[in-house]
């Protein structure tokens, strides 16, 4: 068979042409690069440098297909939204681009995008830290349209929880359509509570709270809460509850005020070495398989669980299945507000968006379809700001995880009273600074334990304060 | 055969009367072969460092946005307290890279140079090999080695001293241990580059030096002092002024070992940290630039104290 192949009649015409070829193109490369006055290495050069471009030439980038192109950070998200949007392509007969984008890299990817004009998403979902990040400058350079008229007009600060536009607004615009709510919650080990004897329904305050922490914390070996001594993710969620926060309304540094006063005074003890009331520490990070150890060697025994928090849970620390509940967060006094914040994520149209129509068109499939969030919902335990949506069957769902608690009743009945943050570019900077605070406070602490520590408190946060206000004075836009 | 050919060929055309065109060609063509880098370095190096230069003296919100401001960066820059600290930070771990990292670079150089010790071939990629790892990764891995309760690092250290240094010792949320923990890493990842430097430079020094000092009776440390740190002078100050400069445009390693951040009371903040929170997440490119050419005019300075110092440059002189 390899005989007959070899000797058949157009292989071995193949084969005597390119023999006779050869030599003359043997000759004539020769000849070419005998003429060529600047040796071989510049004609290479030459060569590969014309057959690149000509391949590019004929080879041009594919244009954009899609009518949309939209950018999220969140796989959740992506999953989701890619399982409906087929609907919305054949309903509107258009084509959507959904990409999935590193968190990492998206708003330093769409800043630098946004302020050199180059192309950009006609949607974003930005994470809430940045958000604030991206409203600097005039409004009108401002990269993402504004909504507010549409989001009125529709009435969905009236559909939506209202407190959740606060974020995404700035100089009384709103420049993004909330994804969620993200109430905070306490997620603890029933197990251990329940055989320590601790009745969580007799917790009411955060004294209470305390005093039954008093009797579970083992120092170096047990703490009753996971809160950092250093980060201000944690202190932060208190403060909010409290009605603080990093700006007010009009954007005006507040992280320095009483209440920012008072909620550093009390944190500061639960987390500081030598403190008598010491029932809280951190690990190196409150996700991963950091967090996953400490909750299963029961090092620690709570934490404050926002809702997209409890679907980490379920998936990266499922021996804890039935062990875990959810309890609201003890109040600051009695009667008070039992939840706060964490996290949030907005979804914005670009001002570059051709058809901001349609964009918007999509964003209310996205983010309004109640039967859809109520489905998303269940893939997420992200609880969306759409009240109408918490009616659905899927909200009522028992969760063998948590101890067959009903998950979404529990997250939307404390929705309504989750706390306004309010955003600012200079947000970033706010955080670091109140970051910086509360460790120099716990270092403080440590070593001179309440003596003075008022004073301390103050003077620390107002210099931290007034060290953001210095960097927003200087700032002309 | 292919010379004379050429050359007949240009005889040729220069007697046919094409010699001005060729002369021509022949004057064009380097510069033609060099334009294609000229312009391209033109493009994206000299104009963006001409343009930094002036945007050093503009308050931006990215490059839309520009107001003049004079001096005004310079001067919020030397009052802006974060600058001290992420200077401090960076000029603490540039000293420990040169007088903690130097010396155990040339000591391993020294030990594995020896003729006696096994397997040094061994020894030496073990030693070079952290180098080739990324500084992203080794960010990761270190990020996870210095976990507190359940990380390696602690875990022996507990076990090593008896219980002494706790179990939650946290190399990376404690504002004291930031700077020693980020100082150990990049011990563990540079010491055997620099390492490599110095084997070569050893391996260069005059055998007959050694002979003749030893028939003199100079002693292992006289030898060490008399003949090898003069012989390795040049390769020493290379070595200095890298690792110096190194150092002072550190970023990746804290970066990722502290998390996207500056961590605890911004002990990790480096100045070039510091310069891409201003530029790339505040989008204050003006004062970002500000920032970038006084550290471009500080590590200019350092290199030339250094080279004066271990009087680099004068071997030819002398």
């Amino acid at each position: 068979m390899a005989y007959n192949r070899k000797y058949r009649p157009e292989r071995v015409l193949a084969r005597v042409t390119f023999r006779a070829a050869m030599p003359g193109l043997k000759g004539f490369l020769i000849a070419v690069l005998r003429s060529y006055p600047y040796g071989a290495a510049a004609l290479s050069m030459l060569i590969l440098a014309t057959v690149a471009g000509l391949i590019l030439a004929f080879n041009p980038p594919p244009k954009k297909q899609a009518d949309l192109v939209f950018w999220t950070f969140a796989k959740p998200h992506y999953e989701a939204y890619l399982q409906v949007i087929g609907d919305f392509e054949k309903e509107h007969q258009v084509k959507v681009d959904m990409q999935l984008v590193s968190n990492q890299g998206l708003p330093q990817r769409l800043q630098a995008a946004f302020q050199a004009d180059l192309d950009v998403p006609d949607m974003c979902e930005i994470e809430i830290s940045s958000a604030g990040s991206f409203f600097r400058g005039p409004l009108e350079h401002v990269g993402f349209a504004d909504l507010t008229d549409r989001i009125r007009s529709e009435g969905l600060d009236r559909k939506m929880v209202a407190s959740r536009f606060a974020p995404y607004m700035s100089r009384g615009r709103v420049f993004g359509l909330p994804h969620d709510v993200h109430p905070v919650l306490l997620g603890y080990r029933r197990d251990i509570f329940e055989k320590e004897g601790i009745d969580v329904n007799t917790i009411e305050t955060w004294d209470d709270f305390i005093e039954a922490g008093k009797k579970l914390t083992i120092a170096d070996k047990r703490y009753m809460i996971e809160m950092s001594d250093t980060g201000s993710d944690q202190l932060e969620t208190c403060l909010f509850q409290r009605e603080g926060g990093y700006f007010d309304p009009q954007g005006k540094v507040t992280f320095d005020n009483e209440i920012a006063v008072e909620t550093m005074k009390w944190y500061v003890p639960l987390v500081a070495r030598n403190s008598k009331t010491r029932i809280a520490n951190v690990l190196s990070s409150s996700f991963g398989t950091v967090i996953a150890q400490g909750m299963e060697n029961t090092y620690f025994l709570s934490v404050v669980m926002p809702d997209w928090r409890s679907k980490i849970f379920e998936n990266d620390i499922g021996k804890l299945s039935g062990k875990m509940a959810l309890m609201p967060l003890p109040a600051v006094k009695k009667g008070g507000r039992r939840t706060s914040t964490w996290g949030g994520t907005m979804l914005g149209i670009t001002r570059k968006c051709k058809d901001k129509d349609l964009a918007w068109k999509l964003a209310k499939f996205l983010y309004l379809n109640e039967k859809d969030l109520a489905g998303r919902f269940a893939g997420t335990n992200i609880l969306p700001p759409v009240r109408a949506a918490w009616k659905e069957p899927a909200f009522d769902r028992e969760y063998a995880y948590w101890s067959n608690q009903k998950l979404g009743r529990i997250y939307a009945n404390f929705a309504p009273e989750v706390p306004a943050q309010y955003t600012h570019p200079f947000i970033t900077l706010a955080k670091t600074k109140f970051g910086e605070s509360l460790t120099a406070c716990v270092q403080r602490y440590t070593a001179n334990g309440e003596n003075g520590f008022d004073e301390f408190v103050r003077r620390t946060l107002k210099s931290k304060a007034d060290e953001v206000r210095r960097q927003i004075a200087r700032n002309p836009f | 055969m292919t010379t004379t050919s050429i050359e007949k060929t240009s005889v040729r055309e220069g007697a046919s009367g094409g010699g001005g065109y060729l002369r021509f060609q022949q004057k064009a063509a380097p510069y033609l072969f060099l334009a294609p880098f000229f312009l391209l370095f033109a493009l994206f190096g000299v104009y963006p460092i001409l343009k930094s230069v002036t945007l050093a003296f503009y308050a931006t919100s990215g490059p839309k946005d520009m107001v003049f401001n004079g001096g005004a960066n310079f001067t919020f820059l030397f009052q802006d307290r974060d600058f001290y600290i992420a200077v401090g930070n960076t000029v603490t771990y540039a000293l420990f890279s040169v007088f903690l990292q130097l010396p155990i670079a040339l000591g391993l150089a020294i030990l594995l140079s020896q003729t006696w010790l096994k397997g040094r071939e061994f020894w030496r990629l073990a030693f070079f090999s952290p180098n080739l790892l990324g500084q992203v990764f080794v960010g990761v891995l270190f990020a996870v080695l210095y976990q507190p309760q359940f990380g390696l690092v602690n875990k022996t250290l507990h076990s090593l001293t008896n219980g002494l240094v706790p179990l939650d010792t946290k190399w990376l949320g404690d504002p004291n241990l930031v700077m020693p923990a980020l100082v150990l890493t990049s011990i563990w990842m540079y010491a055997g580059f620099n390492m490599i430097y110095f084997l070569a430079a050893l391996q260069a020094v005059d055998k007959d030096l050694y002979e003749a000092a030893s028939v003199d009776g100079a002693s292992a440390w006289q030898q060490f002092l008399n003949v090898t740190v003069p012989g390795i002078r040049p390769v020493t100050t290379f070595v200095l002024v890298t690792a110096t400069l190194g150092s002072l445009q550190l970023f990746e390693l804290p970066y990722i070992l502290l998390n996207n951040g500056a961590g605890p009371d911004q002990r990790g903040l480096t100045i070039i940290m510091y310069l891409y929170n201003k530029g790339f997440v505040v989008g204050d490119l003006g004062y970002a630039s500000a920032v970038g050419w006084t550290l471009a005019l500080g590590m200019l300075i350092i290199s030339l104290i250094q080279v004066r110092i271990t009087g680099a440059g004068k071997e030819g002189q002398q």
